[in-house]
C-alpha cells in the first residue's frame, strides 16, 4: 500500500511539472503554429536565474522565482522578435522555424553550460531539512506541495484568462484564423509578443519547479522533451489536452520506473510518443 | 603535424556521415535527426565484434553495416509514414531510445563505462597503427562514399528521390511507390554512416554512449545545412568547417575546458543565422 501511495504521489508531482511545461509550449504553438524548440531555452533561463539569485546571491524564494519567470519571459519575447518574426514575414515553412528554434535551444545549452558548468544542480538551499508530509503512507515534501499548488493555480488562471478576458479571446481568434483575426482589428504581431512572454514565463516556471524537485542541467533536454511529448499526446495546441498528456506521461514513466527500472524512463516516454505519432498524430483531443 | 592528421581523420569521418545524412535530408527532404543513432550501432557492433571474436576489421564493419541497415529498415518502415514535423520527432525519439539502450544494456555495452581497447584495422597482415596511414585509409573511404553518393544522386533512383522532395503526392500519382524509395535511401544512409563510425571506433580506440546522443545528430544536421542541402560537395565542406571552427576558436585563446560547449554554441548559432539569412547553406540547391 505504501509503495502504491508513493508512486501515486510521484505521478501527481511529475504530472504537475510536465503540465506546466506543456501549458507554455501549447500556448505558444496555438498562436505561432510551429514547434518552438527554443522553449527549452526558456526552461533553462528560468531555472538558472533562480539558481543565480536564490542560491548564489541569497535572495528569498519568491523574489527569485518571480525574477526567473520574468527573465524566461523576456528571453521568449526577444527570441520571437529577433528570430521568429523575421522568418514569419518571409513566409518561412514551419520546418525552417523548427530548425531555427533548435539552434536557439542549442546556443542556450552551450551558453549556460559555460556560465554555470554542465553539472546537475539542485535549486534548493536546504536539502534534507525540509518538512515532510505523510499521505496515505506516501511521503511528499513541502516543496512538492508548493509546486502542486502553484501549478494548479497557473492552470486555473490561464484557463480563466483564455476564456473570459479580451486578451484570451484575441489569442483564440488568432489560433482559429490569423487573417480573419487581423481583419477584425487584432494586432497579431503585438499579441504574439505577449503570448511568447507568457508562454516562456510559464516554461521558466516549469524549469524552476523541476530544479527544486530534482535538479537542472544545461545539457538536459528531458523537461523540454517531456513537455513536447505531453503536448503531442494530449493534442498539440489544445491547452487542456496538454495537462492530460502530462499526467498520462507521468503515469507511464513511473509505472515503468517501478517495474523495469528508472533508467528506462526516457525510452518509455519516447515509445509512447512514437506510438502516438503513428496511430494518432493529432493526439487525444485534436484541436 | 600529428594534430593536423588527427583533424584530417575527423573531417573524413564526419564527411562520410554528413554525405550519408545528405541523401536523406538533402536529396529526399526528410529531416532526420537520428544519424548519431546509426553511428552508435555501427561503432558498437564493430567494436564488439573486433573484441569478442577477433575477426578482421573489414568483415566486422560490413557486419555492422548490415546490422545498422536492418535496424534502419525496421525503424524506417514505421517512420516513412510520418509527415514533416512528426517525422522529425519520430527520429528524435529513436535517437533517444537507442542512446538509452547503449547506456543501460550493461551486459553488452558496458553502459557509461564504454568500450576501451578497440584494435586498429588490419589488411593482408598490414596494421594501420600509424596515424598517417590511417588518414590514407580514411581519405580513400571518404572518396569511395563520395563517389557512391554522387552515383546515387545522378541515378534514376536519385531523380525519384528529388521528385519526392519537391512533391511527394505528385510523384506517387506517377506510379512510384514513394514509401519504398524513402525506406531504401534511409537504409542506405544508415549503412554508410555505420561504416564511417566503425572506422572512427578503431581510430579513437574507445567509445562510450555520449558520443551517440541526440546533440551529435543535431551537430551532423548543422553540417549539411551549413554546407548546403542536396550538394555532395557541400556536405564535405560543412563537415570540414564545423570540425575546424571550434579548433580555430581554441587557437584564438578560448580555454580548452569549455571547448565542447563552445562547439555547441557555434553550431547552434550557425543554425539560427543560416535559417535567417541563407537557408540553402553555402553550396545548397534546396531550401528546407
Amino acid at each position: 500500500m505504501d509503495i502504491i501511495a508513493q508512486i501515486g504521489l510521484n505521478i501527481v508531482i511529475a504530472g504537475a511539472i510536465y503540465s506546466l511545461a506543456a501549458l507554455g509550449f501549447n500556448l505558444i504553438y496555438s498562436t505561432a503554429r510551429f514547434f518552438d524548440l527554443g522553449y527549452g531555452a526558456y526552461l533553462i533561463v528560468g531555472g538558472y536565474t533562480v539558481l543565480y539569485f536564490h542560491k548564489m546571491l541569497g535572495f528569498g524564494i519568491i523574489p527569485a522565482v518571480i525574477l526567473g519567470m520574468v527573465a524566461a519571459g523576456m528571453v521568449g519575447f526577444l527570441v520571437e522578435k529577433i528570430v521568429y518574426r523575421k522568418l514569419r514575414t518571409r513566409k518561412a515553412s514551419s520546418t525552417v522555424l523548427l530548425v531555427a528554434s533548435l539552434g536557439v535551444f542549442t546556443v542556450a545549452q552551450g551558453l549556460f553550460a559555460i556560465l554555470f558548468s554542465s553539472q546537475f544542480q539542485t535549486l534548493s538551499r536546504d536539502i534534507g531539512s525540509e518538512r515532510l508530509f505523510s499521505f496515505f503512507g506516501g511521503i511528499i515534501t513541502q516543496t512538492q506541495v508548493l509546486i502542486l499548488l502553484v501549478a494548479l493555480s497557473i492552470m486555473i488562471v490561464l484557463a480563466y484568462t483564455l476564456k473570459y478576458t479580451p486578451f484570451g479571446k484575441a489569442v483564440r481568434a488568432i489560433s482559429d484564423d490569423e487573417e480573419v483575426a487581423q481583419v477584425v482589428g487584432i494586432n497579431s504581431e503585438k499579441l504574439l509578443g505577449i503570448v511568447f512572454f507568457i508562454g516562456a514565463a510559464i516554461g521558466g516556471l516549469a524549469g524552476i519547479a523541476a530544479g527544486f524537485d530534482t535538479g537542472i542541467q544545461p545539457m538536459g533536454m528531458a523537461l523540454l522533451l517531456s513537455g513536447v511529448i505531453a503536448a503531442i499526446v494530449g493534442g498539440v495546441g489544445n491547452v487542456y489536452g496538454g495537462v492530460l498528456g502530462a499526467f498520462m506521461l507521468a503515469f507511464a514513466e513511473n509505472i515503468a520506473a517501478w517495474h523495469i527500472g528508472g533508467e528506462w524512463k526516457f525510452a518509455v516516454a519516447f515509445g509512447i510518443l512514437i506510438i502516438f505519432l503513428i496511430f494518432r498524430p493529432q493526439g487525444i483531443f485534436p484541436k | 603535424m600529428e594534430y593536423f592528421v588527427h583533424i584530417g581523420i575527423l573531417i573524413c569521418v564526419y564527411g562520410m556521415v554528413a554525405l550519408s545524412l545528405n541523401l536523406v535530408v538533402g536529396e529526399t527532404g526528410m529531416i532526420s535527426v537520428a544519424q548519431a543513432a546509426f553511428s552508435g550501432i555501427g561503432a558498437y557492433v564493430t567494436a564488439l565484434l573486433l573484441l569478442a571474436l577477433g575477426i578482421n576489421f573489414f568483415l566486422a564493419v560490413i557486419l555492422s553495416m548490415l546490422a545498422a541497415g536492418a535496424i534502419a529498415f525496421l525503424v524506417g518502415a514505421i517512420f516513412t509514414r510520418l509527415q514533416e514535423v512528426y517525422y522529425v520527432f519520430g527520429t528524435v525519439g529513436f535517437n533517444v531510445i537507442l542512446y538509452t539502450v547503449l547506456l543501460n544494456w550493461n551486459s553488452v555495452t558496458r553502459g557509461p563505462l564504454g568500450i576501451p581497447g578497440i584494435p586498429r584495422p588490419e589488411l593482408f597482415g598490414f596494421i594501420f597503427s600509424d596515424n598517417h596511414m590511417f588518414l590514407g585509409l580514411a581519405l580513400a573511404s571518404l572518396a569511395a562514399i563520395y563517389g557512391l553518393c554522387t552515383f546515387i544522386k545522378n541515378s534514376s533512383f536519385g531523380r525519384v528521390l528529388h521528385a519526392i522532395r519537391e512533391d511527394e503526392e505528385a510523384t506517387s500519382v506517377f506510379g512510384y511507390a514513394t514509401h519504398h524509395y524513402k525506406l531504401a535511401v534511409f537504409t542506405i544512409a544508415a549503412m554508410f554512416t555505420a561504416y564511417a563510425s566503425g572506422l572512427y571506433a578503431t581510430y579513437i580506440s574507445y567509445i562510450d554512449p555520449s558520443t551517440f546522443a541526440l546533440p551529435e545528430s543535431i551537430f551532423i544536421l548543422a553540417m549539411i545545412i551549413l554546407g548546403g542541402l542536396s550538394s555532395t560537395r557541400g556536405a564535405v565542406l560543412g563537415a570540414f568547417l564545423l570540425v575546424i571552427l571550434p579548433e580555430a576558436l581554441r587557437f584564438v585563446g578560448f580555454p580548452s575546458d569549455i571547448a565542447a560547449q563552445m562547439r555547441q554554441m557555434t553550431y547552434g548559432l550557425v543554425l539560427v543565422l543560416l535559417m535567417l539569412y541563407r537557408p540553402q547553406g553555402i553550396l545548397g540547391k534546396f531550401r528546407i
